[in-house]
């Protein structure tokens, strides 16, 4: 364990956590700049206009000789300078946009392929909710960075820049004054952001009180309604609601008198424009038009700024997504491919015989869950592994597909250590079916083949066809492309199971280890799911993890586990006949196997199976 | 649907309640609408000062005190109605949020199992809360843009020129036309957005879910090309929306602009031809720039219109839904329950099963009987147990308490009457005593504390750093499984009801606590009915009734020694069960 914490990189954190993702917006530098270039077009566009009206007012309209020609002449070249700034503006939103898009998609790749590479520890300590929300919510947050600040910073910025500039440019003494106007705007802003960050989260925070109270409260409706508490929780919920309304309130209040103080701020600046510009022009310093254009400038000086103390937040919180998504992709896989494997050539070859040397196994150090286990087992045979919950039988399959690694021992496969297989390989060779069948939101075609373009339609028939599931899937409303639902909720149980066991004919590995589910089934389905069974386990090493003694009772070999410990093997005769735990349990369920030969299966192996359930 | 409930009616309601607080906040509106137009026009009248060299430094103070005056009013009262606005709207969201609660708690459970919580909590958020846009947000709009439209139009028709204003304005006119149709297409395009986001989460979540299937067919790669699919579809409706929208961001400014390119050549022309004054001239730009802003205004407020339209028939409807399971016309008072049961159940189907879940069930339990009840896995039991508080609603006439057919009886009384400790050990947010005494409010410490003795949690507690005020669930401790079943018991026995029903829960519980427990229930229950729904058949060994279910039917019953005598099920399953627990303790 101690060696994999060493390989694994720290996550970073704050600035850093954002800088790591950099390298994912390499290949769009040029989007990036030209951007940047369209951003000072359209800046330009902007500053330009209260310019040119400012010419037309000064030379063409209320100068000492005017021109109507002139007059047009600005007209024109206003209109052009709007359309100009219009295209670039527009331009360079599609621009940023789709490098922006580009970025966050092979942020997502990338994370996504990291995650189903890690080992099975990494999916038993973090929440299967919290990785959705990383490629999810995170990725899209992060985007807000590529995309929200940096336009901010660039439009924003050199908006501001070339607001000062023109100002300057127009008059220096009357520019430095208008300057001022900067630090309040600034001040201003910062004063209430932090303000209104706090309102805004305690309304948040209130917000999801409410809605966490009430996902609870309609989920355990029922136990309400039992303990005729209603009156009980409707105060609660209703000074919940009431608490969120009044920081609704004040965060609202907050932000119009923030607004309005901004708006405010605009009026006292216009009214000192005209006060000392008016003198200006009365003293003949500037001419009207330019009186005018500083009136339109310092108006235009508040979107930009307001604008960017708002990128505070956003800088903030995509900080926070980025550290998560750095927190998964900074975790090295536990488990890794050798560096050379076995040749796929070799591994086409196996027989299909394991061998299980000395195995010690624990999830937490201390705990072994598995104590020294050695069996070997011949290729094609049939095998049963029995014991009571939590003997460790599905941990001793678990490293055979090496979801994780023994601690000490090694597992075989025809002779050669399974950690020499590339994972990939390994995974063609042993195939798994667990107890839950996971289905996909696809057509039943998919679900068997399991997306994979590389087997056939004609293969998939034929393998629903060997478990005996062709007949239920024809009985769908489109047959083998019935659309299925993620959860299932459109097939019982059986057939589901069914199912699963087509996709393992279709895959066809050498060895097979089957978790048999112990879910109830109706007589009829029951029977299909046996023949099913016996299909599967055809042709191949098939290790039967067994909840009910008669589906492994003509299997080559039984072994009996109970605490981590192997305790007994051999056939079921030899078993029964050495009357030890085996022996046990067969007496106990006597009623299945007196009954076996009644020629009455649905009863008996229902009755068998209460009795494993119970 | 009564119309106290439907929520059109209660926004009449509330509006004519509000009538007077409305009427100031919308009049201070619209009363800063005219005082703010006055601002380019007294701008006009100084520039016109100078123009003519008429100006003097007195005026300029002057012409700059009355800008600021003029601005500082008009900021002020327009703030103030708009605050009052968005506060009374906010009254309102709480009114409905209150209202949709309340109405929840009238259902039954039959109406939560065909819905998703999360669906019931997008109305309780999100319709609302358009709803609330429209009331506070979209009404401060729509005063704002009408009256300032109406005061900029008599300004510039009064003071400036008819012509002008006409022509200049025509660019602009398609900003609203353009709002209204333009929006639906983004707003649609941004649904589209959403559902492909909510594919990739949907996919990404079945993939890991999966994630032992997927790494043992060696199919990572199909995952993440699958994966990789959705992620290209978002990519490109993505850039469909920004598409669109970057149109709608181009068009208003452009539109504008054009207007004031007209305003500059012809109001230029004018002013040069001497028609208008230069103070004109400045005044009407300034107008322009004032209208802008409420034309494309109205077009929102009409879109978030649609929307919160379009919310309320949905809470119409949410609201509408009639509680299946009530008192009847003239229900029967119980106010002393001794706890005599009779079931005599011809059968019982699901309002959305497709066949029967139970069938041809009775049995009696006496005050003060023990019931126990077993069988595997969907064999009905929990819900039989659940036909007795009427969670779900067995036919007239089949399950009976002190001999009154509880669909007679008042709902509060016959839930008074029982206590129910669910298969999960549900609790709530909140702290062990507090769930504890979930029943009474009013309990003491010590009654908390003897029933948490009584199910075997005081121990437990004892441990908890604050002890029985230890906050549980996502903000505090997290109970293990048996812990929760035994809080659960311990909240059920502090009722102390005439009836108590175990529905299966002391699985999560061992061995030895089980017995301590059911040791403790004999004592405390022995004048008083309990049913116990159990796996483990060691916890209904000592029942005075034993119901063996099977496929929703009674499979055996009788005591403990009666069924092992039958030799049938009960039987086999006990004694497998016997060995098991023998080879545990060994």
């Amino acid at each position: 364990m101690s060696q994999v914490q060493a390989k694994e990189q720290l996550p970073a954190t704050g600035m850093r956590s954002l800088t790591r993702l950099l390298p994912f917006a390499k290949p769009y530098w040029l989007q990036f700049t030209v951007v940047f270039i369209l951003v000072v077009i359209y800046n330009g566009s902007s500053v330009l206009q209260p310019y040119l009206v400012k010419v037309a007012i000064d030379s063409d309209i209320s100068g000492p000789h005017p021109n109507a020609h002139g007059l047009l002449w600005v007209s024109v070249i206003y209109i052009a300078a709007v359309v100009i700034g219009v295209v670039a503006n527009f331009s360079q939103i599609m621009m940023l946009q789709y490098a922006g898009q580009n970025v966050i998609k092979s942020i997502r790749l990338r994370l996504f392929e990291h995650i189903e590479k890690q080992s099975m520890s990494f999916f038993d300590r973090n929440a299967l909710g919290r990785l959705v929300t990383n490629v999810s919510s995170d990725t899209e947050t992060v985007s807000q960075f590529f995309t929200q600040f940096f336009l901010s910073l660039v439009r924003d910025g050199l908006s501001i820049l070339m607001i000062m500039f023109a100002m300057l440019e127009l008059n220096v003494r009357i520019g430095l004054y208008c300057l001022i106007v900067i630090p309040v705007i600034f001040a201003v802003s910062l004063l209430f952001r932090s303000r209104l960050k706090g309102a805004y989260q305690a309304t948040r925070t209130r917000l999801s009180n409410v809605v966490s109270f009430l996902a609870e409260n309609l989920a355990g409706m029922r136990l309400i309604q039992i303990f005729h508490q209603e009156n009980r929780q409707e105060r609660i919920y209703e000074a919940m609601i009431e608490s969120h309304r009044q920081a609704n309130v004040r965060e609202y209040g907050l932000s119009t008198l923030f607004n309005r103080t901004l708006e405010l701020l605009g009026k006292v600046a216009v009214s000192s424009v005209v006060w000392f510009g008016g003198g200006a022009v009365l003293h003949k310093v500037i001419l009207f038009g330019t009186l005018y254009a500083y009136i339109t400038y310092i108006q235009n000086f508040f979107a930009p700024i307001n604008s960017i103390t708002q990128q505070w937040n956003t800088l903030q919180s995509s900080m926070v997504a980025a550290e998560r998504i750095s927190r998964v992709l900074s975790q090295t896989p536990q488990i890794q491919d050798p560096a050379q494997p076995i040749t796929p050539v070799q591994v086409g070859q196996l027989r299909g015989g394991v061998v299980f040397d000395h195995v010690t196994f624990s999830y937490n150090p201390g705990a072994p869950v598995l104590r020294d286990i050695s069996f070997a087992i011949e290729p094609g045979a049939m095998i049963g592994f029995v014991g009571p919950t939590g003997a460790g039988k599905s941990s001793l399959m678990s490293l055979l597909t090496r979801f994780y690694e023994p601690e000490q021992g090694a597992i075989k496969i025809d002779g050669m250590d399974i950690s020499s297989f590339a994972q990939d390989d390994l995974h063609r060779v042993v195939g798994l079916l667990q107890q839950d069948v996971h289905l996909f939101t696809g057509t039943v075609l998919d679900n068997i083949r399991l997306f994979r373009e590389d087997v056939s339609e004609q293969a998939v028939v034929a393998a629903a066809q060997a478990v005996g599931a062709h007949d239920l899937i024809m009985r769908l409303p489109k047959g083998y492309h019935t659309l299925l639902l993620g959860k299932g909720a459109n097939l019982s149980m059986g057939e589901r199971q069914l199912l699963s066991f087509a996709r393992v004919v279709a895959q066809n590995p050498r060895i097979l280890i089957l978790d048999e589910a112990t879910a109830s089934l109706d007589s009829q389905t029951e029977e299909l799911v046996q023949r099913g069974l016996a299909a599967v386990s055809a042709n191949r090493t098939t290790i039967v993890i067994a909840h009910r003694l008669s589906t492994i009772r003509h299997a080559d070999q039984i072994y009996v586990l109970e605490r981590g410990a192997l305790k007994e093997h051999g056939t079921h005769e030899e078993l029964v006949a050495s009357g030890g735990l085996y022996a046990n349990l067969v007496a106990e369920s006597g009623v299945e196997t007196s009954r076996q030969t009644d020629g009455n299966p649905p009863v008996q192996s229902q009755s068998a199976h209460v009795a494993a359930r119970l | 649907m009564s119309p106290i409930e439907d929520p059109r009616f209660l926004l009449r309601q509330f509006l004519w309640n509000k009538r007077y607080a409305y009427a100031l906040s919308i009049l201070s509106i619209i009363a800063s609408e005219f005082v703010a137009v006055q601002f380019p026009n007294i701008l006009g009248q100084f520039t016109n000062l100078l123009d003519k060299g008429r100006m003097n430094s007195a005026l300029i103070v002057h012409y700059a005190l009355l800008l600021l005056i003029v601005g500082v009013v008009a900021v002020l009262l327009f703030g103030i109605g708009q605050f009052r606005n968005g506060q009374i709207g906010r009254r309102f969201e709480y009114d409905l949020r209150f209202r949709l609660f309340a109405h929840w708690e009238l259902l039954s459970t039959s109406y939560f199992r065909k819905r998703s919580i999360g669906d019931l909590l997008n109305h309780a958020m999100n319709d609302v809360r358009a709803v609330r846009e429209a009331l506070s947000g979209g009404m401060n709009i729509l005063t704002n843009a009408v009256f300032l439209l109406i005061a900029t139009l008599f300004m510039t028709f009064r003071t400036i020129s008819v012509e002008l204003t006409l022509v200049s304005m025509i660019p602009m006119l398609f900003v609203p036309v353009f709002i209204i149709r333009f929006g639906p297409r983004i707003r649609d395009a941004s649904r589209q957005v959403q559902e492909s986001l909510s594919d990739m989460a949907d996919l990404t979540e079945e993939s890991l879910a999966a994630v032992r299937l997927v790494k043992a067919t060696a199919n990572e790669r199909v995952e993440a090309r699958r994966f990789g699919e959705r992620v290209e579809e978002i990519v490109r409706r993505q850039m469909a929306m920004i598409g669109r929208s970057a149109v709608f961001q181009s068009f208003i400014p452009l539109m504008g602009s054009l207007s004031f390119a007209i305003a500059l050549s012809y109001g230029g022309y004018l002013t040069l031809k001497g028609t208008i004054n230069l103070g004109d001239f400045v005044a009407f730009t300034m107008y322009l720039g004032m209208i802008i802003t409420p034309l494309q205004q109205i077009g929102f407020v009409i879109n978030n219109y649609q929307r919160a339209s379009a919310s309320l028939t949905r809470l119409s409807i949410l609201l509408g839904e009639v509680p299946e399971i009530a008192d009847a016309p003239n229900a029967v008072s119980l106010p002393q329950v001794n706890g005599d049961l009779r079931v005599s159940l011809p059968a019982f189907q699901y309002p959305d099963g497709q066949h029967h879940a139970l069938e041809d069930i009775s049995f009696e339990a006496p005050a003060g009987a023990t019931i126990g009840i077993v069988g595997r896995t969907g064999s009905g039991k929990t819900t039989l147990v659940n036909l007795l508080p009427r969670i779900f609603e067995a036919p007239k006439g089949s399950v009976y308490l002190d001999g009154v057919d509880i669909r007679q009886l008042r709902l509060a009384d016959l839930r008074r009457a029982i206590a129910y400790v669910p298969q999960d050990g549900f609790l709530f947010s909140a702290t062990i005593a507090d769930n504890i005494a979930f029943s009474r409010a009013d309990a003491t410490d010590e009654e908390i504390m003897a029933a948490a003795q009584d199910a075997c949690l005081a121990e437990d507690i004892s441990r908890f750093t604050d002890g029985m005020h230890t906050q549980i669930g996502e903000r505090g401790v997290t109970l293990s499984g048996g812990q929760k079943q035994r809080a659960a018991i311990a909240r059920a026995l502090l009722k102390q009801a005439p009836v108590l029903i175990l529905d299966d829960s002391l699985s999560a519980v061992d061995m030895a606590t089980e017995k301590q427990i059911l040791g403790r229930l004999r004592e405390l229950r022995a004048q008083k009915t309990t049913i116990i729904v159990a796996h483990r058949l060691s916890a209904v060994r000592h029942a005075d009734l034993i119901l063996v279910l099977e496929d929703g039917r009674l499979a055996e019953r009788g005591t403990h020694e009666e069924l092992l005598a039958q030799a049938g099920l009960y039987a086999t399953t006990y004694q497998l069960q016997q060995t098991e627990s023998e080879e545990v303790s060994a």
